[in-house]
C-alpha cells in the first residue's frame, strides 16, 4: 500500500512522454512475461508428455519382452534366460536404464541406477501389481521413471530415463524467451517513445506557438490538424489566438486612433501659434504671457501625441526599424549636436572609430536626445555623453549633474508614466513619462539594452547606458 | 510678371487649411486654397503655382492622384503632407512624384523651411555649370535640360538637381546624407528614402534598362555614383 503511494507521487513528477514511456515498457514487459512463461510452460508439458509416452510403450514392451524371456516361476529353472542377458537384449535409448527384479532380486544395466534409485512409492505401487510413472530427482536431475509389474514371474520391470537433456532444452528455450522478452521490452520503450513524442508534437507546436505570442508575434497560428481529435484543440487554440490579437489590436488602434484624432486639432493649434508668435511684439504683456504658455503646452502637447503613437505602434507590434549600417561616433555626434542648445561632451573611445551598428538612424538618435532631455529635466543638464567599446558592444552612456537614481527606482522608471519617486516634485512636471520607456522599447528593438546606474566618477548623478551590439566588419 | 511666389495648398480640414495659409502668408507667400483634388487640379489648371501642398488623405481623388495628375503636366515642387513617417504611404507619395514630405503635425517654419529649400532648388537648376557627358548621357545644367542619345528628357527639379549634383564630381561616391544635404537643404538625419525613391524614379527616366543601371549606380553600404 504504502509502496503504491510513493509510486504514484512520483509519477506525476515525470513528464507525460516519460510516462507514456513507462506505460508502454511495462506493458510490454508483462505481455512479454506472460508469453514467455505460457510458451515455456507450454512446451515443458508437450515435451514431457511426450517422453513420458514414450517411455511408457518402451516399458511396457520391454516389460513383455522381458517376461516372454523368463517364463514363470512353474518353468524349468535351467530353460530361465540369465536376467542379466534379457537386460542386455532390451532395446533402450541412451539415457534410459532397465532395471529388471526377478523373485526380488534386481538386475540393473548400469550400476549406478538400481533397485535403491527408485522411489519407494513407485516401487511398491508396482510391486502392487499396478504399472505407475514417476518422476523424481537424482543430484538435481530430473528422472522419469516408469514401472510395469511382471506378474507372471513374480518380479516387476523399471526404466528410469534422465530427463536432463529435456531440461537443457528448456533452459536454452527459456534463455531464448528470456532474450525476446527483453527486445520485446525494449521494442515496447522504443515505441512508447515514438509514440510519446508523436502524440507530444502537436502539443509542442502548440507551445512553441503559445510562446511566440507571448514574446509579441501575434499573428502566430497553429496548423489545422486532420486529426478530430487534435483539431479541437487546434482550432480552439487559434480561437484564443485570435481573439487576443483581436483584444491586443483594439487596444493598441485605439490609442493610435485618439492620437490620430489628435493630430489635426494640434496642426491648426501649432500653425496658428506660430501665426500668433509672429504677432508678439505687437502684444500687450500679459497676452504674452499667455502665449508663452500655449507655445510651451503646445509643443509638450505634440511630444506627448508623438510619443503615444510610437507607443502604440510597439503594442500592435507594427513598429519596424529602418535599420542601416552606421558608423556609431558619427550618429552620436550628430544626435547630441541636433539635440540641444547646451554644449555637452562627447568622449569617444579611440578604437570606436569607425565601428558601425546596425540601427535606425533618426529613432537611434530620438533616443540620445530622450536621454539628453531626461537629463535637462530631472539631472540638471547632461555633463557628459560617453562612447565606449566593451567585447563585442558598443556603450552610449549619457551622464548628468542631478540627484541620481535611487537603486529602488531603477527599473521602474523604464515603465510608461513613470517618472521615479523623486522626479516630479523638483521642477513641475515637464514631462509625461513615455520618453524613458519609448528608449527602452526602441533599444530593446534594436537588441541592444539599456539601464540607469550611478555616475562613473563617483560624483552625485545619474549614467544612463545603453548596449547595442556592434556589426561585424 | 508674377507677384511673390504662389504656393497651392490641398487640404480638406478649413482649419488646419486657414491656419496653414496664415502661417505661410507670414512669410510674405500667396497662398490659394483648395479643400478637395478636384479643386485642386481645376485651381492647378487656371494658374500654376510655384510650389504645391498636398495632404494624402483627401476625399474623392486623393492625394496620390493629385501629385501625379500635377506631374503629368508640371514639374512645380510638391510637398506631401502624410499622416505617418513610418508607413508606406511616404514612399508611395514620392513615386507618385512629390519632391519632399511632411508628417502631421508639422510646424509652418518647417514647412517654410522645404518650401523655400525646394524653391532654391528650382531656380539654382537654371544656372551654373558646364555641359556634362556621361556616355549617352548629355547634361546641360545652363538650359536645365538632359538628352540621352540626343533625345530629351524631361526631369522635375529634384531629379534634375540630383542628377547634376551626382554628376559634378563623376565617379565620386556620394553618400545619402550628403544627396540629402545637398539636394533637399536636410542634415544627417534626414529620410534616406527621398534619395532611394528619387534615384529609382531619375533611373527610370536616364537609363536605357532601369533594373539594370548603367549610369546612376549604387554602391553597396556607401551611396551612389554618376558614371559613364
Amino acid at each position: 500500500m504504502s509502496r503504491l503511494r510513493v509510486i504514484t507521487r512520483l509519477l506525476p513528477r515525470l513528464g507525460l512522454r516519460a510516462r507514456i514511456t513507462i506505460a508502454f515498457t511495462v506493458g510490454a514487459l508483462l505481455m512479454s512475461a506472460v508469453l514467455a512463461g505460457a510458451t515455456l510452460g507450454l512446451t515443458r508439458q508437450n515435451l514431457l508428455d511426450q517422453r513420458e509416452s514414450a517411455a511408457t510403450v518402451r516399458t511396457f514392451r520391454n516389460a513383455s519382452s522381458a517376461e516372454q524371456q523368463i517364463p514363470g516361476r512353474s518353468d524349468d529353472d535351467e530353460r530361465r534366460a540369465d536376467p542379466t542377458e534379457v537386460l542386455a537384449t532390451l532395446q533402450t535409448p541412451t539415457g534410459s536404464n532397465p532395471i529388471l527384479e526377478v523373485d526380488g532380486r534386481w538386475y540393473a544395466r548400469a550400476p549406478e541406477i538400481g533397485e535403491d534409485t527408485l522411489p519407494g512409492a513407485l516401487r511398491r505401487t508396482v510391486e502392487a501389481g499396478q504399472p505407475a510413472l514417476m518422476r523424481f530427482d537424482i543430484e538435481g536431475t530430473t528422472q522419469l521413471a516408469v514401472g510395469v509389474p511382471l506378474d507372471d514371474i513374480d518380479g516387476a520391470y523399471f526404466e528410469v530415463v534422465s530427463l536432463g537433456e529435456l531440461e537443457e532444452t528448456l533452459e536454452s528455450i527459456s534463455i531464448s524467451l528470456l532474450a525476446a522478452a527483453l527486445l520485446t521490452t525494449m521494442a515496447g520503450a522504443a515505441v512508447g517513445w515514438w509514440a510519446a513524442r508523436r502524440v507530444l508534437r502537436p502539443l509542442r507546436g502548440i507551445g512553441d506557438a503559445a510562446h511566440a505570442i507571448a514574446s509579441g508575434h501575434l499573428d502566430t497560428r497553429v496548423e489545422a490538424s486532420d486529426d478530430a481529435d487534435l483539431a479541437t484543440l487546434a482550432d480552439s487554440f487559434n480561437e484564443m489566438a485570435v481573439a487576443l490579437e483581436e483584444r491586443i489590436q483594439r487596444d493598441a488602434r485605439f490609442a493610435s486612433n485618439v492620437s490620430h484624432e489628435l493630430r489635426s486639432p494640434l496642426m491648426t493649434l501649432a500653425a496658428s501659434i506660430e501665426v500668433l508668435e509672429n504677432q508678439r511684439a505687437d502684444m500687450p504683456d500679459r497676452a504674452r504671457a499667455a502665449l508663452d504658455l500655449m507655445v510651451a503646452d503646445i509643443e509638450r502637447f505634440q511630444q506627448l501625441v508623438e510619443d503615444l503613437l510610437e507607443i502604440s505602434r510597439f503594442d500592435a507590434g507594427v513598429m519596424h526599424l529602418d535599420l542601416e549600417e552606421v558608423r556609431v561616433d558619427e550618429l552620436v555626434i550628430q544626435a547630441v549636436t541636433n539635440s540641444t542648445d547646451v554644449d555637452v561632451p562627447v568622449d569617444i573611445d579611440s578604437d570606436l572609430a569607425g565601428v558601425v551598428v546596425k540601427a535606425d538612424k533618426r529613432r537611434l538618435s530620438r533616443v540620445i536626445a530622450n536621454l539628453l532631455d531626461n537629463a535637462g529635466k530631472y539631472g540638471e543638464g547632461a555633463t557628459r555623453v560617453e562612447l565606449r567599446k566593451r567585447g563585442d558592444d558598443v556603450l552610449i552612456a549619457v551622464e548628468d549633474d542631478g540627484p541620481g537614481v535611487p537603486v529602488d527606482d531603477r527599473e521602474s522608471i523604464f515603465f510608461r508614466f513613470n517618472r521615479g519617486t523623486s522626479a516630479g516634485r523638483r521642477r513641475g512636471i515637464d514631462g509625461v513619462g513615455l520618453g524613458l520607456s519609448l528608449v527602452a522599447e526602441h533599444i530593446r528593438l534594436h537588441g541592444g539594452s539599456v539601464w540607469v546606474e550611478d555616475r562613473a566618477d563617483g560624483q552625485s548623478g545619474a549614467r544612463f547606458v545603453i548596449e547595442l551590439p556592434a556589426e561585424a566588419s | 510678371m508674377t507677384v511673390g511666389t504662389r504656393i497651392l495648398s490641398v487640404e480638406d480640414d478649413e482649419r488646419i487649411r486657414t491656419a496653414v495659409k496664415l502661417a505661410l502668408e507670414d512669410e510674405g507667400w500667396a497662398v490659394e486654397e483648395a479643400d478637395t483634388g478636384e479643386e485642386a487640379l481645376n485651381a492647378f489648371q487656371r494658374q500654376p503655382s510655384d510650389v504645391v501642398l498636398i495632404d494624402i488623405m483627401l476625399p474623392g481623388i486623393d492625394g496620390f492622384d493629385v501629385c501625379r495628375a500635377i506631374r503629368r503636366v508640371s514639374d512645380v515642387p510638391i510637398v506631401m503632407v502624410t499622416a505617418r513617417a513610418d508607413t508606406h504611404d511616404v514612399v508611395a507619395g514620392l513615386e507618385a512624384g512629390a519632391d519632399d514630405y511632411l508628417t502631421k503635425p508639422f510646424a509652418p517654419k518647417e514647412l517654410s523651411a522645404r518650401i523655400r529649400a525646394l524653391l532654391r532648388r528650382a531656380r539654382s537648376s537654371d544656372s551654373g555649370g558646364s555641359h556634362l557627358r556621361f556616355g549617352d548621357l548629355d547634361i546641360i545644367p545652363d538650359e536645365g535640360v538632359v538628352r540621352r542619345g540626343g533625345e530629351e528628357i524631361h526631369l522635375t527639379k529634384t531629379e534634375f538637381r540630383l542628377l547634376v549634383e551626382l554628376g559634378s564630381s563623376p565617379g565620386r561616391v556620394f553618400s545619402r546624407e550628403t544627396l540629402l544635404e545637398r539636394v533637399w537643404g536636410y542634415g544627417y538625419f534626414g529620410d534616406g528614402r527621398l534619395v532611394d525613391v528619387h534615384v529609382r524614379r531619375l533611373r527610370t527616366k536616364v537609363e536605357a534598362d532601369a533594373a539594370n543601371p548603367r549610369h546612376v549606380v549604387t554602391v553597396r553600404g556607401l551611396g551612389y555614383k554618376l558614371q559613364a
